[in-house]
């Protein structure tokens, strides 16, 4: 039995239980998102496949750019016109929009399928609002990984992978003096903000990450590590090329697939790229997931969230999506499309790419998850956290002006 | 008043009637937003609007974040060159396509076709040529020489002149448009009184010609300042505000503020002060130019 | 309109050897601004007749060594916006849809108000109009949440209606604008005469004042479909799902990435979405310039 079949019986058994089946017309669900490009369309294509063949009629609404398509659903929700379903970060984005009782919670699913249990701790406390749970997540990005270009490394003499901090830099010295541009990066603010974020996760550590963005303790923000922090990021500037500034995260992630450059920081969605090209992991590059042996795993990613309606057949229709988007087989199937991992530990990791599975058995020390940075702080206050990191990256920002910004910034 | 009013009214009924859309949209679409978001920036509304107030401290909150200072600052440089480079390559273009010159209708088109593109286009398609990866540094370069920079969207200290470029290319057919109309219009008696006085030609634009021009000349300048301080596309278009901060501008701000960074209070603070300072400076200009002497009229 | 004699000296005789160099200055400098400014369009041209090869080995200014039109199509009936791939092809015709009805409406409410304003005593207007020139400098971001909330009261949010009704809101102040300029520079004892007669106003509209209203109405078609048809931000916000204009497709289509940047694509779907303010400004280049200085003479 197809993948597609097992869905659908699934489905079709799910609708028999809820009482679905007797109705004749399709459930129709418009879906708002901003997934566009060639693998995410991919990716998104096997939720809307699963959908339909479970009786449903998945209308698609893509909207390019996260905050276009994020404000095109608050829009509609607001007036009064809501989609069935809509895409968020897994972070506070939607927040506010729960409080507002401008939404449907999914208690009914996320309690039948267990996921206080399935679900990794920094996600459920993404989506449970309230004892609650308000928004279905759909994969787990690792937003920090350092990626690198097995060629530009060899042709740099170097033959291992940086295991610490201090290889990394030696070896970013060595692509220098071999003429590879030794760091890639899109100098675009949240580009420059996931370096500033692997500098703190990697030097810091998990305690750092969580004392300075999660409980914006002035003692750690004022603190000798973090002030090492800062000078690390500060430190990486000599190593990233002229056109750096503006460029596109997968124009920057070329230069790894050209052998032009040897590392890039980037989250697991760079893998679409290499694939892309024909790359293979081990052979032509790699990815690392830390420079420490007990570096954060920091778990970003997506969730949609349901808004707010009455009308019983479109309460199916969110309730059915549920159940489809975090299905375990729908689960492997999309995430491996999509470059992220499943959003539970129970599924079948064996399709899954070497560094999928590495990101799999790391998550699965609790003491290694972290949250993302935009799940501990409001939107606003992350706002100005990147303002910061990028004056500081293309300034001549001190240290100590840098640390009373954070500061500042942080108590919001 | 009373009686006199009342007969005003009714000779002119219809003309009433007929502006009630229009007061409609002052009142309803323009006026009223305004109200409301200025009320806005008197509370703490993040995502959604709220109904509290907390004084001004959104407003102290907004001149406290080096960003905005950053893009006032921008703003003004952007405008300020903008509209002096538009005007300047505007009346040249005008004069010296007015000296009956071949194939006018040409260059005209050459000169205007900018302005029918958006400013999205005109960002990215400059961002493209002034990449140096990709455009005219990395063709000099491949042509031999070596040495060749031409960096301004990538350098935090030109990227600014960047922007202005493809405005200025946006922007300058428009005022050649109205000078060159305005040109036409021109009385050919004029010219033949300055010649036989022997006055240089650039004298005789300078002091008569422009200052007969003044209509065209406000007319392309409040044209193009609404533009310019609305100016967003083009910036995100081609530089997202980057180097860092180096080519932040309000509007940008305020978008970015209100759905990013799902700051309402902030963001309408932003832009109250942004209506406040086009009142100033637009106001005396507007009323000069469009209403002192109709209004004693009427 | 008459072609006044131009302010240059009238040559029959033979040019002197300063005037010989003034006319090769003229056309120098007209010459090289005229480069300066061809240049994007020669660059998007070109890239749009590239294959993906030539562009990634060459340089953006080179001539297409071999001419193809892939592109082309490709960017009119099969690029891809999420999972739906075809093409600007329905962008077109919504845009054509939405700038339509938006442009008659918003002229003929400028018309009407300009005409109002110019001839006729309504005792505020003035300052409505003011209200509604100082209002045309707020950036757009400022009203669109205040709008969404209106429009959703009056059950129209996300549809056609919306997005017609806001353009002609943003047309109102540039559109009033010109026509109450052009007509100001009518002469009033047309107006006078008229109203002896016996017409009443809209008589004198339609009978007087719109027949003399062409050239100022080209200048405002152009305006309009220029400004509708570039519009993204009100289009994405306003239109509806089934309504989005093309240049939301464009977005689209330009900032979807992954893999290599089809620059190719990119250009011909820009150079598509311009094309209908490109022809409107190539075919009436000449009436715009005559008629915008109708609307710019003092009021």
């Amino acid at each position: 039995m197809g993948m597609k079949q097992m869905v659908a019986v699934s489905a079709i058994a799910l609708a028999a239980t809820t009482g679905f089946a007797k109705a004749e017309e399709p459930l129709n669900a418009e879906v708002i998102h901003w997934w566009t490009s060639g693998g995410e369309s991919a990716a998104i294509a096997v939720f809307a496949d699963a959908f339909n063949a479970a009786g449903g009629k998945w209308v698609d609404n893509a909207v390019a750019g996260g905050s276009a398509a994020r404000s095109a659903a608050i829009n509609r929700i607001i007036g009064g016109d809501p989609s069935t379903a809509a895409l968020f970060n897994t972070s506070r984005q939607y927040h506010e929009i729960i409080g507002e009782g401008l939404l449907n919670d999914i208690d009914a699913v996320a309690t039948k399928n267990n996921w206080d249990k399935v679900l990794p701790e920094p996600i459920a406390k993404a989506v449970k609002v309230d004892g609650k749970y308000y928004a279905a997540p759909v994969n787990i990005h690792m937003p920090l990984w350092i990626w690198y270009s097995v060629a530009a490394l060899n042709k740099a003499g170097i033959d291992k992978a940086p295991e610490t901090l201090e290889d990394f830099f030696a070896d970013l010295d060595k692509l220098k003096a071999a003429g590879i541009t030794p760091l890639a990066l899109g100098g675009q603010r949240w580009q420059e903000n996931s370096l500033f974020s692997a500098v703190l996760t990697n030097v810091g550590g998990a305690k750092l990450w969580k004392s300075v963005y999660g409980d914006k303790d002035q003692a750690a923000i004022r603190s000798p590590e973090f002030r090492k922090v800062i000078e690390t990021f500060v430190s990486l500037k000599p190593y990233v090329d002229q056109g750096s500034p503006g460029r596109n995260w997968n124009d920057t992630t070329a230069l790894l697939i050209k052998d032009e450059a040897g590392f890039q920081v980037m989250g697991d969605w760079a893998k679409g790229e290499f694939k892309q090209a024909k790359k293979e992991i081990g052979k032509d590059y790699g990815c690392i997931p830390g420079l420490r042996p007990d570096s954060p795993y920091v778990l970003g990613g997506d969730v949609f969230v349901f808004p707010k309606t009455d009308d019983a057949e479109k309460i199916k229709a969110q309730h059915l999506l549920v159940e489809i988007m975090t299905s375990p087989e729908v689960q492997v199937k999309f995430n491996n499309l999509k470059g992220s991992i499943p959003i539970r530990a129970d599924v079948d990791v064996s399709s899954l790419d070497a560094c999928a599975q590495l990101g799999m058995k790391i998550m699965a020390d609790p003491a290694r998850q972290a949250p993302d940075a935009s799940q501990m702080m409001e939107e606003f206050v992350y706002g100005s956290v990147q303002d910061i990191v990028t004056e500081l990256w293309n300034t001549n920002m001190t240290v100590d002006q840098a640390v009373d910004r954070f500061d500042k910034a942080l108590k919001g | 008043m009373g009686a006199h009013f009342t007969r005003h009214v009714k000779r002119n009924l219809v003309a009433y009637i007929a502006l009630l859309p229009m007061a409609a949209v002052v009142i309803f679409a323009y006026l009223g937003t305004l109200a409301w978001s200025v009320r806005l920036s008197f509370s703490s509304s993040r995502l959604l609007p709220k109904n509290d107030f907390v004084g001004l401290s959104q407003y102290v909150d907004l001149f406290d974040t080096p960003r905005w200072l950053t893009s006032l600052g921008n703003l003004v440089i952007i405008a300020f060159f903008f509209l002096l480079i538009c005007f300047i390559l505007g009346c040249l273009l005008a004069i010296f396509i007015d000296q009956n010159v071949r194939a006018e209708s040409l260059f005209r088109t050459v000169f205007l076709y900018p302005y029918a593109m958006s400013f999205v286009v005109a960002g990215l398609i400059w961002q493209w040529i002034l990449n140096p990866d990709l455009g005219i540094q990395q063709t000099m370069r491949g042509l031999g020489f070596s040495g060749f920079v031409l960096d301004w969207v990538v350098n935090p200290k030109m990227v600014l002149y960047a922007i202005i470029l493809a405005t200025v290319w946006h922007g300058s057919g428009l005022v050649m448009a109205l000078l060159l109309a305005g040109l036409r219009g021109i009385d050919s008696e004029i010219w033949k009184a300055t010649r036989i006085d022997g006055i240089p030609t650039w004298r005789v634009y300078l002091s008569i010609i422009l200052p007969m021009l003044r209509p065209m000349i406000i007319t392309s300048l409040v044209l193009l300042s609404i533009s310019i301080i609305k100016m967003y596309d083009v910036v995100v278009a081609m530089t997202n505000g980057g180097p860092g901060t180096a080519s932040e501008v309000p509007a940008k701000f305020i978008m970015d503020n209100l759905f990013e960074r799902a700051n309402i209070g902030l963001a309408t603070a932003a832009s109250t002060v942004m209506l406040i300072t086009v009142m100033f400076i637009m106001a005396p200009v507007l009323y000069f130019q469009y209403f002192r002497k109709s209004g004693s009229s009427s | 309109m008459t072609r006044v004699t131009p302010p240059t000296i009238v040559v029959k005789r033979p040019l002197s050897y300063q005037e010989v160099w003034g006319r090769v200055g003229i056309y120098a400098f007209l010459g090289m601004l005229a480069l300066f400014f061809f240049l994007p369009a020669y660059v998007m041209l070109v890239t749009s007749f590239k294959g993906m090869d030539e562009i990634r080995l060459g340089h953006i200014f080179t001539l297409p060594q071999q001419f193809s039109v892939d592109a082309w199509v490709k960017a009119w009936t099969s690029a891809c916006t999420g999972l739906d791939c075809t093409g600007l092809r329905v962008g077109f015709w919504n845009s054509v849809k939405i700038v339509v009805p938006s442009m008659t409406l918003s002229i003929l409410l400028g018309a009407i108000n300009g005409y109002a304003l110019s001839f006729w005593k309504v005792k505020g207007a003035n300052v409505l109009f003011a209200c509604l020139l100082l209002g045309s400098f707020i950036p757009y971001q400022v009203f669109i949440y205040p709008l969404v909330r209106v429009y959703a009261q009056a059950g129209i949010y996300g549809s056609l209606p919306a997005i017609v009704l806001t353009h002609i809101i943003f047309g109102m102040p540039v559109m009033t604008l010109l026509f109450r300029n052009y007509y100001s520079g009518l002469p009033v004892e047309l107006f006078k005469a008229a109203r002896v007669d016996g017409a009443g106003f809209w008589k004198i509209f339609f009978a007087i004042i719109l027949p003399m209203s062409a050239p100022i109405t080209i200048v405002a078609v152009i305006m309009q479909v220029t400004a509708i048809w570039n519009d993204f931000l009100l289009g994405l916000v306003f239109a509806g799902r089934d309504n989005l204009p093309m240049t939301v497709q464009l977005n689209n289509i330009v900032n979807t990435t992954t893999g290599e940047r089809a620059y190719n694509v990119n250009m011909a779907a820009t150079m598509l979405t311009s094309l209908v303010p490109l022809t409107v400004y190539l075919v009436s280049g000449r009436w715009f310039v005559r008629g915008i200085a109708s609307g710019a003479v003092k009021g």
